[in-house]
């Protein structure tokens, strides 16, 4: 199987053919991967170097600790890479999205409101956790859609707080 | 000796104060709230009882629960730890009224010491030299007026307040007024007061507190000095004893005025007396901590002094068993705080169970932990969950000793700020000793290219790819099994049934 592997602005065709090899940009690697709790830490030899790594799945992008660095990763076999480079310059990057609730929480402060544009960056919720305030900020630039709490509000993990668009 | 000491908190802590007990014999005593029923201080205690809901409010600030369980468990001491109870006055006052020790200062000094603003006031009749700022619990049009004289930038802080709660920077006159609802505000939720003052802030200024040890018949000593400087919203990451910017010089000066001020207000037990120092080597009076600090472990290695049992000795009335002469720092000792909180989605706290730990062992390596494997993180409180402490005979070697420890200690489950530490212990800055307060918010960025840069993004890429690819492998084979639908039974039954 062939992949085409994304970190940062570099790209790396990775082919995973056999156990114990693969080839990066048509150079052969030998390695040895072994899953170490069955969820989030893997331990790799690289041509025997060790490395351990904690890698999470997050709407298809992969991300990779390494030695206290993170890396975000996208990985793409051949056939999705060739769909995604004939329906790319279709659809612009649009929609909705929704800022949630990272813990169980107290709203103390939402500091825009509903119509208000927003920088990426910017404050647009205030929540009181483990005895400290929290800034939620926006992922990106946008309006602010519905609010869906106030002030006062005792919210649950990944409750919906407010929309983007 | 106490025979049984009632320790009021949780987490690394408890389990730091149970250690000494065990050390010395003495029975101990854990409370709990509904969700810490199965916490780390709650199995290694002696005896552990019940004391109500999750939220502090309702458990571990609950005076008159944790007295009730003082009086039904025998125990004549409590220790309140740091945070929670510890500076509370009141409840120094009711154990006494209780007939129960309390180990800490007597309740007039954290009454002084614990109110900043006359804090400042006494030691300042002392002869110790303070931050200028304002000296009264302040309404909102008092601060703005306020606010001109001391001039910006500026802190605004709880009277009450530590650890960096209720507390704001504020550089520009406009933003006085939001930072001091949002000031005020958490102050409320934390401590149950809202009152604020102003204090300058001393551009370029390091954090510098010295370890004050005194006893009850009037013998104060100190423990040399811990480095606090780098900080992320007031509150300490890393701190190390003794620091790079301190000579024995100052280190006597501070030393000294610190004893001064433990004298002001007839202190006892321990206690630390907090310092900006700023380029110049002047230094000013911050606060005083009438507890013990979370990072006590730094000064313990270099010292070799055992605080928290100093703390029982004295609390039971002996005299102390050193005198300034004794006291040497041996080496150099660092501590990293190891929070639950994702240093790459800015340092939002990470709750869940801790569903694997490997800790970092070998030489020169202590971990204060309140935590295990299968342990639930909650919301209910502060995300310290444990100290990773190193100690080498050099400030070289210790750090090159933290780094080996922080890439060998693995949490998984939880977000941590390791990789955070990771990086600062990359940075030359740090490493060169060359940082001031202002270091880890303005200028250390986790993208910054440090020295110990090994790794490349290739390795990243092919992690992640044989991740993806044993995902794609393993849902090909769940895919090819469902296709099918049926047991292997049903199927074998329909394959005869059609055969005949």
């Amino acid at each position: 199987m062939k992949y085409a592997t994304t970190v940062g602005d570099r790209t790396f065709i990775i082919e995973v053919n056999r156990e114990n090899e693969v080839i990066v940009d048509d150079r052969p690697e030998q390695v040895d991967f072994r899953p170490i709790d069955g969820h989030t830490l893997y331990s790799l030899l690289l041509n025997n170097r060790s490395y351990e790594a904690f890698v999470e799945e997050r709407e298809g992008v992969y991300h990779v600790l390494l030695q206290g660095r993170l890396y975000t990763v996208t990985v793409e076999d051949e056939r999705a890479r060739r769909l995604s480079q004939v329906s790319r310059g279709f659809a612009p990057p649009t929609g909705e999205i929704q800022i949630k609730a990272p813990m169980p929480g107290l709203i103390v402060g939402i500091p825009v409101e509903e119509g208000q544009t927003v920088k990426a960056g910017q404050v647009v919720a205030i929540l009181e956790s483990m005895k400290m305030e929290n800034e939620l900020k926006a992922p990106r630039a946008g309006v602010v859609g519905r609010v869906r709490v106030k002030q006062g509000d005792s919210v649950e993990q990944n409750q919906v707080l407010l929309t983007l668009q | 000796m106490f025979k049984k000491v009632l320790v009021a908190n949780r987490g690394e802590i408890a389990v730091r104060i149970i250690r000494a007990c065990r050390e010395l014999g003495i029975a101990t005593v854990a409370v709990f709230s509904e969700v810490d029923r199965t916490a780390l201080h709650v199995r290694y205690a002696d005896e552990a009882y019940f004391i109500g809901p999750p939220p502090a409010r309702e458990s571990y600030l609950r005076i008159d629960k944790i007295l009730d369980v003082a009086r039904r468990s025998g125990a004549d001491a409590i220790h309140p730890g740091y945070g929670f109870l510890a500076e509370r006055p009141d409840f120094a006052e009711a154990c006494a009224e209780a007939g129960i020790v309390f180990i800490g200062p007597p309740a007039s000094a954290i009454g002084l010491m614990g109110d900043k603003v006359i804090a400042r006031k006494t030691v300042q009749a002392a002869g110790v030299p303070i931050v200028p700022g304002t000296e009264e619990d302040l309404r909102d049009d008092e601060v703005e007026r306020a606010a001109a004289f001391v001039g910006f930038p500026l802190l605004i802080k709880a009277a009450a307040g530590g650890g960096g709660k209720g507390m704001r920077a504020v550089y520009r006159p406009e933003d006085l007024r939001g930072a001091l609802a949002s000031a005020r505000r958490e102050a409320e939720a934390a401590f149950g007061d809202g009152s604020v003052y102003l204090e300058k802030i001393v551009e370029g200024a390091r954090h510098i507190e010295i370890q004050i040890l005194a006893d009850a018949h009037g013998n104060v000593i100190h423990l040399g000095e811990r480095e606090c400087s780098i900080q992320r919203r007031h509150q300490k990451l890393v701190e190390e004893a003794p620091s790079p910017f301190v000579d024995e010089d100052l280190r006597n000066r501070m030393g000294a005025v610190a004893v001064k001020a433990a004298q002001a207000v007839n202190y006892v037990n321990a206690g630390t007396i907090e310092f900006l120092v700023d380029k110049a080597r002047n230094f000013y009076f911050l606060e005083a901590n009438t507890r013990l600090q979370v990072e006590h472990p730094v000064t313990e290695m270099v010292t070799g002094v055992d605080i928290v049992k100093e703390q029982l000795r004295i609390a039971r009335g002996r005299k102390l068993r050193y005198t300034q002469d004794d006291i040497r720092m041996n080496g150099w000792a660092i501590e990293c705080r190891i929070n639950a909180e994702d240093p790459y989605n800015d340092f939002l706290p990470s709750i869940g169970r801790l569903t694997g730990m490997t800790l970092p062992t070998g030489p020169g390596v202590r971990v204060d932990s309140g935590v295990y494997e299968g342990f639930e993180i909650t919301p209910y409180y502060d995300s310290l969950i444990s100290k990773l402490i190193c100690w080498g005979e050099t400030r070289g070697e210790a750090l090159l000793r933290m780094r080996r420890a922080l890439e060998e200690y693995r949490i998984m489950g939880v977000k941590t700020n390791i990789p955070f530490h990771q990086r600062l212990l990359d940075s030359p800055r740090f490493m060169g000793g060359q940082f001031d307060t202002t270091f880890v918010e303005e200028r250390f960025s986790l993208s910054e290219d440090g020295q110990g840069d090994q790794c490349d993004p290739e390795v990243a890429a092919i992690i992640a790819t044989l991740v993806a690819h044993q995902r794609g492998q393993q849902a090909a084979q769940v895919v090819a099994r469902d296709s099918r639908d049926l047991s292997n039974w049903k199927f074998f039954g329909r394959y005869e049934r059609m055969r005949r």
